[in-house]
């Protein structure tokens, strides 16, 4: 899922400013079952914004909406009467969310109340690993399952390095070292020569390095009859 | 936030339905006397408060809040 974090209170404090009137949209897909910008996030988030600028002697009229899912124009248009009323709008979105109300409501400025950070698989309550880079040529095939993109600290496609120790990397040894995991994966299905063919260079034209990333499906666009 | 009384602190109780909220019914029936400053809220469950609706209680002028199960 994607996964994001609240910034904190001082920072949307700041990215506010003067706004007397806010709407704090939150999400009700990804970064609701992050916990981060969801229902009771916007809530929590509301009241402590209420608080503080009362504390510090501007009070701030701030309202509380959260849609099914942001990044969608037909769950955010009935959005669109309301949005006048407000000085700014403070998305809890992730970062796609916050950019379609930008799009579709150009008029309403809306801004980011969290840090889109990545996406993760939640392994544990409470705990979040990232598992994808959304590189856009997947490789799981070759790798047993395991992303050396996501996971291994140098992206290699032949590894381990040397930096690889007890299982561990060393960037931090609470990251386990994708390809030691690998590893242990292709001796589980007895298939190690499997990783004996050197990988070439991979194509990261298909990610961000060719530039924002588009697919166009034809045989779902809608057509117009002239 | 409402203004604060320096006398008599306001106080919010979230009491569990079988514990804490049935001990203050007890102090009631033998008659113990607790500050009427104290506001008391029977909920389901301890776990059934949320932060945000302790943060709606500061909003409402509290100056403490407790959560007994």
């Amino acid at each position: 899922m994607i996964v994001g974090e609240q910034k904190p209170l001082e920072e949307i404090m700041g990215l506010l400013g003067d706004a007397r009137k806010v709407l704090i949209v939150g999400c009700g897909t990804c970064v609701t079952v992050c916990f981060a910008g969801g229902e009771k996030e916007v809530g929590i988030l509301a009241s402590a914004l209420r608080m503080k600028s009362k504390l510090e002697g501007h009070s701030m009229e701030v309202d509380e909406v959260t849609v099914q899912r942001q990044c969608e124009w037909e769950y955010i248009d009935p959005l669109q009467p309301q949005l006048k009323e407000y000085d700014v709008v403070l998305s809890l979105a992730c970062g796609i969310g916050v950019q379609a109300m930008n799009e579709r409501f150009p008029d309403a400025l809306t801004l980011p109340g969290l840090n889109t950070t990545s996406l993760s698989l939640p392994v544990e309550q409470g705990v979040w690993e990232e598992r994808c880079q959304a590189c856009g040529d997947c490789i799981l095939g070759l790798t047993f399952g395991i992303c050396p993109i996501a996971r291994c600290s140098k992206q290699l496609l032949n590894g381990p390095c040397g930096g690889s120790q007890n299982g561990v990397c060393e960037v931090d040894p609470d990251i386990p070292c994708a390809w030691q995991l690998i590893w242990e994966r292709a001796v589980a299905f007895g298939q190690v020569e499997r990783l004996l063919e050197i990988q070439p260079p991979k194509n990261w034209s298909v990610s961000r390095d060719g530039g924002p990333r588009k697919i166009v499906r034809e045989d779902l666009r809608l057509t117009h009859v002239e | 936030m409402a203004e604060k009384s320096v006398s008599e602190p306001r106080i919010l109780a979230f009491c569990c339905r079988y514990c804490a909220y049935a001990a203050a019914d007890l102090a009631g029936a033998m008659r113990l006397r607790y500050a009427p400053s104290i506001r008391i809220v029977e909920v389901p469950c301890s776990g059934r408060v949320e932060v945000g609706e302790m943060l709606h209680a500061f909003e409402r002028g509290v100056d403490g809040l407790m959560v007994a199960g």
